[in-house]
């Protein structure tokens, strides 16, 4: 306890020394501003090594796009992992949606707006209903996310399979596929505006809506929000259910882009989305994470795999380095909660480490 | 803490200044040496990599330069961020498989419409006329090759049947029908059509062990790849009719080849992919150079026995896995 009696102080140095670091403290202070450095880093590395071919137009264009899908997971991602949970269903979510709203569209024979929307509808509501299912095994069945969602990673795939007897369905009207595909005003991918409008619409709602906040106080503590009279169990399944409908969009926008339902090629969605999640700043153990930090964390793999092929660098290596990257995160995931827990408010261990002396040794 | 402050706006103003400065220079030159692209259907596998190495000799002998990047799988939503980060790169001309005919078919007109030169190797496009050239195997004469290889087994005749790995693949589709087709032009054989095992050797066997319950007079069985014919052999052992039962499997991965030298298949169809890599070379230097180029090109089939699988001939048609 003797850190309480000298808390009032660190905190008082803590402001003096804000104010003296200005702006650029601040903003390097927020969560995902170091993962920022990490990829803004990693770009110029790879900048500098192709300078013609990297920071070219097309490529910054087709890299934002590849990630976007991502992305849309990747928000729904966020806060199921701020409240301490995880979802391994949404790349067979993913693809189920696609199957199903493929098979409305197909059913309904047209080529036109309509039956699109009505696809786009149908597509979102299978993976909300997936999602609800999860949300409420996890809240009301007491059964570990763990478990649950592994459970419907296999269930959603398997009635995909037994749906399309394993083989891609590819019935998406021109004019959806047409649309997601093309690019506005000849720049601005469409798949990224849509991709861009979900990923500001989740940090309103985590970062500016009762909703997030009842989202991270059962992340942080479950009891205490319960205490307070957070009703944890509705926002848990609230929460899967978001993720279920994000994966359901995804689902159909993955369909329209690649005009087939990537039935074989979701496996390693959920780990990838985790992965960029975590990268992003959010932490596994819950009650912390910023949906800015898992956009940024997602664009890490891709820029990584965009540059090595650039390059003509094995791309195997971006496993390597992405893996790198996953466990340096999570450290410093950890070396911030527990130097939070004493008081401090060391932003980056790995460069204190090499500091005069501002690295907290914490007595046990 | 004010030198680090000081060390990271130093690093995000030097990430400013590169970003500017390359952005500025990307204008590239269109007349330099020839730089081709390989992008495979799925890397470290020995069908493309004998492809590779195909094209590798080819690209030596012509004097240009070539890189190969692929996905780690099998499949268009990993196929796509390669292709176009390869794109990025800017080569003379591309020589691509695409993993999808429908999904790969807007990312590959990406790279025309960048003004580079595509040739297609094994697998097509739904559309491949925006491609130089289109070059894989002839795949219904593969079926036909294997019913060939079938009928030198067992010259009596019989009942003959197909395990094939999941429907819908254009190329293996090919070789069912092509093997179908020809079991219809000889009297002498009964053709039991094709059932899929979803490329699982253990659903293979228990396709076999019922065809062969309900069919006890088969004499042979056309795997179309490495697990159906490991099935297979495992349903036949199952039924205590091996040497009785003929297996003849397609391609020549070096795990096949061991299972015809241990008896397991007793014929391997091999395709030749070295061949569809040196053609596609050929072809994509000669667009870039303004001669003329052929659309569609068909490659043949090596039939391998343990007869003839030490000499030359077979040795140069077992798939390579590294050059």
């Amino acid at each position: 306890m003797t850190s309480v009696a000298s808390k009032p102080q660190s905190s008082a140095n803590g402001t003096a020394e804000e104010e003296r670091r200005g702006l650029l403290g601040r903003t390097l202070r927020a969560q995902g501003a170091q993962i920022v450095l990490v990829l803004a880093v990693i770009v110029v590395i790879f900048a500098v090594l192709a300078p013609s071919k990297f920071l070219t137009p097309f490529n910054i264009r087709t890299t934002i796009q590849d990630t976007s899908i991502l992305a849309v997971l990747g928000v729904g991602m966020t806060f199921v992992i701020v409240t301490g949970g995880i979802d391994l269903s949404v790349g067979s979510v993913l693809v189920f949606s696609g199957v199903i709203a493929d098979k409305v569209m197909a059913a309904m024979g047209d080529q036109g707006w309509g039956v699109s929307i009505v696809g786009i509808i149908v597509g979102c509501l299978c993976g909300l209903g997936w999602g609800l299912l999860n949300g409420v095994l996890v809240a009301k069945a007491k059964v570990p996310p763990l478990i649950v969602t592994l459970g419907t990673l296999g269930m959603a795939l398997g009635f995909s399979q037994i749906i399309t007897g394993g083989v891609d369905l590819r019935d998406v009207p021109d004019v959806l596929a047409n649309s997601v595909f093309s690019e506005i005003g000849g720049q601005l991918p469409t798949l990224t505006l849509i991709a861009l409008v979900v990923v500001v619409i989740g940090a309103i709602i985590l970062h500016r809506t009762r909703f997030g906040l009842y989202t991270y106080a059962v992340g942080s503590n479950a009891e205490a929000g319960r205490r307070t009279g957070v009703r944890v169990q509705r926002q848990l399944i609230k929460v899967y259910a978001l993720a279920g409908l994000t994966a359901g969009l995804a689902g159909v926008l993955n369909l329209a882009f690649f005009d087939s339902t990537t039935i074989g090629g979701q496996s390693e969605t959920n780990l990838n989305v985790i992965a960029g999640v975590v990268i992003g700043g959010t932490s596994l153990f819950g009650g912390a994470g910023t949906i800015f930090g898992t956009v940024i964390g997602l664009f890490i793999p891709s820029v990584l795999q965009n540059g090595f092929v650039i390059l003509g660098v094995q791309s195997f290596w971006q496993q390597v380095v992405v893996g790198a990257v996953l466990i340096a995160a999570v450290y410093l995931d950890q070396y911030r909660r527990s130097a939070a827990l004493h008081g401090s408010s060391v932003q980056f261990p790995f460069l204190s480490r090499f500091g005069s002396g501002s690295r907290k040794v914490t007595p046990r | 803490m004010k030198r680090k402050g000081a060390i990271i706006a130093g690093l995000m103003a030097l990430a400013l200044g590169a970003s500017a400065c390359s952005s500025g220079s990307s204008a590239s030159g269109g007349n330099g040496p020839i730089k081709l692209a390989f992008v495979p259907g799925v890397i470290g596998d020995a069908f493309y990599v004998t492809m590779q190495c195909g094209i590798q000799d080819e690209a030596k002998k012509l004097g240009v330069s070539v890189t190969t990047s692929g996905p780690q799988k099998f499949d268009p939503t990993l196929q796509t961020p390669v292709l176009q980060s390869v794109i990025a790169a800017q080569p003379s001309a591309i020589l691509i498989a695409p993993t999808d005919t429908s999904a790969m078919q807007n990312p590959v007109q990406q790279a025309t419409r960048n003004n580079i030169k595509v040739v297609l190797v094994d697998t097509t496009l739904k559309d491949p006329s925006i491609a130089v050239s289109a070059i894989s195997s002839n795949n219904s004469g593969g079926g036909a090759a294997a019913f060939a290889a079938i009928k030198q087994l067992v010259p009596g005749g019989g009942k003959v049947m197909t395990v094939s790995v999941t429907p819908g693949v254009s190329t293996t589709d090919a070789r069912d029908s092509g093997f179908s087709n020809a079991v219809k032009t000889d009297s002498k054989f009964t053709d039991l059509g094709v059932q899929f095992d979803n490329d699982s050797a253990q659903t293979a066997a228990q396709i076999v062990t019922s065809e062969l319950q309900a069919h006890p007079d088969i004499v042979g069985i056309f795997a179309a790849n490495l697990f159906s014919a490991e099935g297979a052999a495992t349903g036949v052992r199952q039924a205590g009719d091996q040497g009785k039962v003929k297996i003849v499997g397609f391609d020549a991965e070096p795990d096949q080849v061991t299972q015809l030298k241990s008896g397991v298949v007793q014929a391997l169809v091999a395709q030749q992919p070295a061949l569809i890599g040196k053609d596609g070379v050929d072809q994509a230097v000669a667009s870039l150079k303004g001669q003329s180029t052929t659309k569609s090109i068909g490659t043949g089939f090596t039939v391998l026995t343990q007869a003839n699988l030490n000499t030359p001939a077979g040795q140069a048609a077992i798939y390579k896995t590294a050059c």
